[in-house]
């Protein structure tokens, strides 16, 4: 089934020429409403009239995170406050959260988006679908929530946690789809089987994974353990949420909702462009957002565009799995973390030497952090006598790093000098976790 | 900008003959809705009656009761009265021993919860210019997404902040200049204090106007100085899942009394013991029926929460009565931050861990952060010194206890014998030391 046949069947000439349309009109829009959008564009010579074709895309400049961050909370924003329905957040390299604005138009286009997803992985009115992913402010609950009610199934907002109380919904409600994140659904796998639930016992058909990178290893795991055929959704709050892209039944690359987001590939050190079926760093262009557009927002992730059309009758592009980043940007438990945001924490606490490590490790399908700090030579000696000192400590780290990382981590405190230094550039993230 | 004072000025200012009319109209489908269920036939054919013996809105009393019992023992589907192709939503209580309640929803109860949420929303002053911070939990409780929909329907800005992160809770009040914030009461306070540590003065550094505050008892005095100590003005928000969530009443700029929203509810105050019904101004159990809803409608709902209605007219201009603000349960479940919990649930988690004895007391508390939950539990006997592996046990217990009732409690180990049965042999499993309103 093809929720919108219109637009995600489209020939190439007619999609090509609406992306132009789309392109001109979204570039006028961010001139006379984005001061830093119209900064940009007249540092470059250009007018929204020298913007015609979808080719003449490559005039315009990229928007990167730390355009976000220095713009922070609205600086980019087009729509005036009053129009603005719902924000969402996600981390920001330091401080700061990027903050994401959406009008009521643009919620409406995520849920549709949404539902070409849903609808091309197979839920439909019959479908009972449990949405696991985190709701609030993270764009995963609330998007994938909108879309699985526009489609007409009945949505139980799991949201994260209680692993144990969603396994049995699963089973007695005859739950067909879920949607979180594809180490979950290993969790979610294990916790079943420790409760004694077969997988003849639940209905499971359709999973709807994202937020992490995953590989065919995975996927067979996972529909073999739970039963269903899992499917690739991707998406990211600064140019929309879940569903900017999505598998379909051939489960090979994930079509873009072209119609919405120009892709480009790029690549990250020169900037250039590549050519199709080149491996580069993703660029969206956002073609109909009001809240907060952007033009050729730099993704950070690697992946190529798809050649040559696909067996489900969609013209839409397709892209393959994510194969990494070209920043040092960490996925844990579908949260987004950066170093730099450990070591704002880190050198905000005075007790603490400006030296930290990341661990990162897969325990039992569940992604761990770890951070290994070092205590101050002075701190060391003096006030560590007293019973409770590095308890407290400890707990404080770990108190300031849950409110800026959004995600637990499990704080390390080491003597001083004991955390490895390596020639010339650190090396402060240890990724243990293999994906297999 | 000049607006009307009501969402929906036709319905909230009916006429009360109009209105009675309405819900004579609406009572009478929902009770044929209903008949749509195994549960409702066995029901009626026990006491004898059919959907014609309702001809007048008082013969809403010749209906059975419907309990939370009702809703388990018809666990998940049995009280629908659409076929799950209909359904778009499912809510589902955090549940005691047993099975959860399960709630349906079809698109129009969506559509008319969210009305009916901002009409609430409206009502305290919020406006399509206003921001609207949520930080209830999202997902199956209804409070995070209740007011979502309700907050957009009114088309305010609205941040899904969700539980949690006081700090971020703080920097997103002052950077979005926020203005309308709900919460549940001890997490207003705790907003507060997190403020004061920060050095944020909500008159000076924040735009706060309107607090919306519900899902826990609360009493007047606390109202007060939540709205003393965050400079604005709080109302008092009230819901049940099983209803539909937030949006069944609702003060208004008054603060006198919650108008309940007759259109979608006909609301009676029984005699918890008798079940008869009592007069106006007495405090018994409030008992609802749903007149407003596809996916599982429910007939005289026991609601276990003691309130009175309140007589006369409002001077805002709503027809719909009001009910006082809510004096407690019923029955014996504890609510703490917003969330149902029996003991039972507690001691089934307990009673998993055979370190432990069946010993336990559960202690309810309030402290500078609001409300909490100690837990001492017995060790069966020493079975280790090991510190290590007590903190561990300690960690699990708690993290099960918390994946069942939702919050984080305090967990103790204690010796064997210090929590003995008292002298008449029934042990005091609840103790509730919170401040009393």
């Amino acid at each position: 089934m093809i929720w919108n046949q219109n637009k995600e069947c489209m020939s190439r000439d007619e999609m090509s020429a609406l992306q132009g349309k789309r392109l001109h009109k979204v570039v006028e829009y961010v001139y006379h409403n984005v001061p830093f959008y119209r900064k940009k564009l007249q540092e470059r010579d250009l007018i929204p009239d020298d913007i015609q074709t979808i080719e003449d895309i490559t005039k315009l400049p990229y928007t990167t995170k730390k355009d976000l961050r220095d713009n922070y909370p609205t600086g980019l924003q087009a729509a005036p406050m009053s129009q603005i329905i719902r924000v969402h957040a996600s981390s920001g390299t330091t401080g700061n959260p990027t903050i994401v604005g959406y009008t009521r138009k643009d919620i409406a286009i995520w849920t549709e988006c949404m539902s070409r997803s849903l609808t091309a992985f197979g839920i439909g009115r019959n479908d009972i679908m449990s949405v696991a992913y985190g709701y609030g402010l993270f764009t995963g609950g609330l998007g994938a929530h909108n879309g699985v009610e526009n489609v007409g199934a009945a949505v139980v907002p799991a949201s994260t946690g209680n692993t144990e109380k969603h396994a049995k919904l699963l089973r007695d409600l005859g739950i067909t789809g879920i949607a979180c994140t594809p180490s979950y659904a290993l969790y979610l796998a294990e916790t079943m089987e420790k409760m004694g639930i077969t997988k003849d016992q639940i209905k499971l058909r359709v999973g709807a994974f994202g937020a992490e990178p995953w590989t065919e290893n995975m996927r067979k795991e996972i529909q073999d353990r739970l039963g269903l055929k899992g499917y690739n959704i991707y998406g990211l709050s600064e140019v929309m949420g879940p569903s900017v892209s999505y598998e379909c039944q051939c489960q090979n690359g994930s079509h873009i909702c072209e119609d919405h987001f120009f892709p480009e590939i790029i690549n990250p050190v020169t900037l250039e462009p590549l050519p199709r079926g080149q491996k580069g760093e993703l660029v969206f262009t956002t073609l109909t957002k009001e809240g907060m557009p952007v033009l050729r927002y730099r993704t950070r992730d690697i992946t190529s565009l798809m050649e040559g059309e696909c067996n489900c009758g969609r013209t839409a592009v397709r892209m393959t799995a994510i194969e990494g980043r070209s920043d040092d940007m960490l996925i844990i438990r579908g949260i987004n973390v950066f170093p730099s945001q450990v070591e704002a924490v880190v050198l905000a606490i005075p007790e603490i030497a400006p030296r930290y490590m990341l661990i990162i490790d897969r325990v039992n399908n569940l992604d761990t952090l770890t951070v290994q700090v070092e205590v101050r030579p002075d701190y060391f000696t003096s006030d560590f006598d007293t019973p409770g000192a590095v308890e407290n400590l400890r707990k404080k780290v770990e108190f300031k790093l849950r409110s800026v990382l959004s995600i637990g981590a499990k704080v390390e405190l080491k003597a001083p000098g004991s955390i490895e230094r390596s020639q010339g550039k650190s090396v402060r993230v240890l990724d243990k976790r293999v994906l297999k | 900008m000049s607006y009307s004072p009501y969402f929906n000025p036709e319905l909230e200012t009916m006429p009360r003959k109009e209105l009675e009319a309405l819900q004579l109209e609406r009572l009478k489908s929902t009770v044929k809705r209903c008949l749509n269920t195994k549960f409702y036939q066995d029901k009626f054919a026990e006491l004898g009656i059919t959907a014609d013996d309702i001809q007048t809105l008082d013969d809403v009393k010749k209906l059975p009761f419907t309990t939370k019992d009702d809703l388990r023992a018809n666990y998940p589907f049995g009280l629908s009265t659409v076929p799950m192709n209909e359904c778009v939503r499912l809510h589902s209580s955090s549940g005691t021993t047993g099975n959860p309640t399960v709630v349906l929803h079809t698109q129009k109860d969506l559509d008319e919860w969210a009305n009916a949420v901002a009409r609430c929303l409206w009502m305290v002053g919020s406006r399509p210019e206003d921001v609207f911070q949520n930080s209830a939990g999202y997902g199956m409780f209804t409070a995070g997404l209740g007011f979502q929909y309700g907050a957009e329907k009114v088309g305010m800005l609205t941040v899904p902040a969700a539980a949690g992160n006081t700090k971020r809770q703080i920097k997103f009040i002052k950077d979005f200049g926020t203005t309308v914030v709900h919460a549940i009461p001890s997490y207003a306070s705790r907003i507060y204090e997190v403020m004061k540590e920060e050095g944020v003065d909500p008159a000076r550094d924040t735009k706060l106007r309107v607090l919306c505050i519900g899902a826990e008892p609360h009493s007047e005095e606390q109202r007060k100085r939540i709205e003393h100590d965050l400079h604005v003005k709080a109302y008092n928000s009230y819901g049940i899942s099983e209803m539909m969530g937030p949006g069944v009443a609702f003060e208004c700029q008054e603060q006198n009394g919650l108008h309940i929203w007759e259109d979608y509810f006909i609301v009676e105050i029984i005699d918890p013991q008798t079940l008869e019904p009592v007069p106006d101004g007495q405090i018994g159990e409030l008992v609802l029926t749903t007149i407003n809803r596809e996916g599982m409608p429910l007939l005289r709902y026991r609601t276990r929460d003691l309130t009175a209605i309140m007589s006369g007219e409002c001077a805002c201009g709503r027809t719909h009565r009001r009910i006082q603000r809510l004096q407690g349960r019923s029955d014996d479940m504890i609510i703490l931050k917003g969330v149902n919990i029996f003991p039972i649930q507690i001691e089934k988690i307990l009673l998993k861990f055979k370190e432990l004895s069946s010993d336990y007391l559960i202690t309810l508390d309030t402290d500078n952060g609001g409300d909490f939950m100690t837990v001492d539990v017995e060790i069966s006997q020493l079975f280790t010194d090991d510190y290590s592996r007590l903190t561990q046990l300690t960690k699990e217990i708690t993290r099960q206890l918390k994946d069942e009732i939702l919050v984080t409690p305090k967990v103790r180990l204690v010796p064997k014998g210090s929590l003995k049965a008292s002298d008449e042999g029934k042990a005091v499993r609840v103790k509730d030391l919170r401040k009393k309103f």
